[in-house]
């Protein structure tokens, strides 16, 4: 088949412009799907295995992090919960409730607790200087790269200002980490003694639903009750809205898919119909009609292909550059360029070009001979 | 044994409610090395016939054997086989593939036979050398004059050394003077390299250059002109 790619590649170039904006339109559906792809992965991220392992407690009916106020002593009475493995107390200050693209979420916790309880990688600086320093603070990579910060830098957020002392990569690039007893004593946030939120990690075996019940029904009678989730589902719920609009986002995906689809269908159309004569001569001089056909599909992939892998490629390329998240009440969603993503992209554009080819590839593969060679 | 062996051919097709014959119980035989050249006027069934000898339309009655070969029991894709091993066609308005260049267009049916790129390479060589175009390899057929369109179309139809090349008015399109050279080159690679030719043409120039001209009328063949072919028109 290899002997008849300069054919179909100078067949492609013979319609240069025709080419060049099918590929551009294939490109720009696959960069949005991407994009969506994207933002579906993140969402999915959110709500994962090991989500399910752990929960958090949250003051009840309450959703934004600035309202949760948890008496922080709470944490020894749940750590006693049969069950219960640890449990982290947490405060966190956003600078943004509402949905926002630049969100920016500080996690106030115990400087031993971010170590153990978070799987972090430090690409910059060292956990020494985070310990030692209260106003130390650890950059998720996203976010230190969307803000512009350095170790070593000073960041501020509202009456908040922390000192970078390490930038990290992990699941969550969007958060920042500092300690809990700083964060707590921050002019304005003026919270000695609570924290917005504990989160409990379960014992091996032990049932999260059983657990949640159990830690709700401890502070029943308390000054403030607690809603108890496990922490995907906490997530989900808090970026409800948001989760919503993402699930409608999936039809845009499909839409994109429906329009590569067209486009790519309508070029091949157009190609075997400019070529009637050509397909019968072809087969005047031996082509069968199952060559004819995939030379025809190999034209429509190639457009597609071509199209998907400009249009993914992009979309990755403005990921990794622009890292964007969107939030909503403390939680982020990443929009995360993966390798799975591209190939599913890619695996996409594939198949629409083989959706798009076949039935003008099977049009050219039944020319009658004699009647197209008479034809103008 | 002749190389083409037609027997009792008819060809019929319908128009709406009209039923049209074309050829009608034609038997004809081509031996090989011939050159053989059929005239008639338009509408006469000489295209249908040479069509039908190429393995590019299907007989409604009758046999088409070809150097041993019943064709009309062929299937399509073992017709389309045949043809790329057995039958070269020159067409009237040349038919390049515009976007290969002369070399690429006379090798293209080469890509469709068990040869290796060296090969390829020599007989494209040969058969471009053969019509006088080996100065103009890479040009494409829009940089080509109409007689070198049709030198490359012929050097594509003899390229695989297939055992007859049909023509369909190969000098239909051009001005006599170049009309003359074609028609000269024809007659030399029929002279020189043995190639069976079947000429359809309703010039009687052109249809001079053969050693055998029959004549078609209303799907009929006429008695024969020149004494060496066989003649078998509506035999029981």
């Amino acid at each position: 088949m290899w002997k008849f790619a300069p054919y179909v590649f100078k067949s492609l170039w013979r319609h240069r412009a025709r080419t060049a904006l099918t590929v551009s339109g294939a490109a720009i559906a696959l960069f949005v799907f991407t994009f969506v792809g994207a933002v579906q992965s993140g969402l999915a991220g959110l709500t994962g295995t090991e989500a399910e392992r752990s929960l958090i407690v949250f003051q009840a009916n309450r959703f934004c992090p600035s309202t949760s106020k948890l008496p922080e002593d709470y944490a020894r009475r749940i750590a006693r919960l049969d069950g219960v493995a640890d449990v982290v107390p947490v405060k966190v200050f956003t600078n943004n409730c509402r949905a926002s693209l630049d969100v920016v979420v500080f996690h106030g916790m115990p400087a031993d607790k971010v170590r153990s309880a978070r799987d972090l990688k430090l690409t910059a600086g060292d956990w020494g200087e985070f310990e030692r320093r209260q106003d130390a603070a650890l950059v998720g990579q996203a976010l230190a790269r969307r803000r512009g910060l350095a170790v070593g830098g000073r960041f501020s957020i509202g009456e908040v200002t922390v000192m970078v002392a390490g930038v990290f990569r992990a699941a969550d690039e969007n958060v920042l980490y500092t300690h809990l007893d700083f964060l707590q004593r921050t002019r304005g946030l003026n919270s000695v003694g609570t924290v917005t939120q504990f989160e409990v990690r379960l014992a091996e075996g032990a049932d999260p639903r059983a657990a949640c019940r159990a830690i709700d029904a401890t502070f029943r009678g308390g000054p403030i009750l607690t809603d108890t989730r496990p922490k995907g589902v906490f997530q989900a719920r808090a970026v409800g809205d948001l989760a919503e609009l993402i699930g409608f986002a999936h039809y845009l995906g499909f839409a994109c898919v429906g329009l590569v689809l067209a486009l790519v269908a309508t070029t091949t159309v157009m190609a075997v119909q400019d070529r009637v004569r050509e397909h019968a001569v072809l087969q005047t001089l031996g082509f069968t009609g199952r060559r004819i056909f995939a030379l025809v599909m190999a034209e429509s992939l190639l457009v597609s292909f071509a199209g998907g892998l400009l249009g993914v490629g992009l979309a990755l390329a403005a990921l990794a550059w622009k890292d964007l998240a969107v939030g909503a009440e403390g939680v982020s969603i990443a929009f995360r360029p993966s390798a799975g993503l591209a190939a599913t992209g890619l695996a996409v554009t594939t198949a629409v070009g083989m959706l798009a080819g076949l039935a003008p590839a099977w049009r050219a593969s039944r020319t009658e001979i004699v009647a197209s060679l008479r034809s103008v | 044994m002749a190389l083409v062996d037609i027997r009792r051919v008819t060809k019929e097709y319908r128009r709406g409610e009209q039923r049209i014959t074309p050829l009608k119980d034609v038997s004809l035989t081509v031996e090989r090395g011939d050159f053989v050249s059929l005239m008639g006027a338009s509408g006469s069934g000489k295209s249908t016939l040479l069509n039908l000898i190429a393995g590019i339309d299907r007989p409604t009655a009758g046999e088409i054997v070809i150097d041993g070969t019943d064709i009309t029991k062929l299937s399509r894709t073992q017709l389309a086989h045949w043809r790329a091993a057995h039958v070269g066609y020159v067409f009237q308005l040349y038919n390049l593939i515009p976007v290969l260049t002369a070399w690429e267009n006379v090798e293209l049916p080469l890509l469709l036979l068990p040869l290796s790129r060296a090969d390829r390479q020599r007989r494209v060589g040969i058969a471009l050398k053969a019509v006088g175009l080996t100065d103009r390899v890479d040009h494409y057929p829009r940089q080509l004059s109409g007689g070198e369109e049709q030198r490359v179309g012929i050097a594509r139809a003899i390229v695989a050394d297939p055992a007859i090349v049909v023509a369909d008015e190969p000098t239909g399109d051009l001005d006599a003077e170049t009309s003359e050279q074609v028609l000269d080159l024809l007659r030399r690679l029929n002279e020189e390299l043995g190639t069976t030719f079947l000429l359809v043409t309703h010039d009687p120039k052109a249809s001079a250059v053969a050693r055998r001209q029959l004549r078609l009328e209303k799907g009929a063949l006429l008695e024969p002109e020149a004494p060496r072919f066989t003649l078998r028109t509506g035999e029981g």
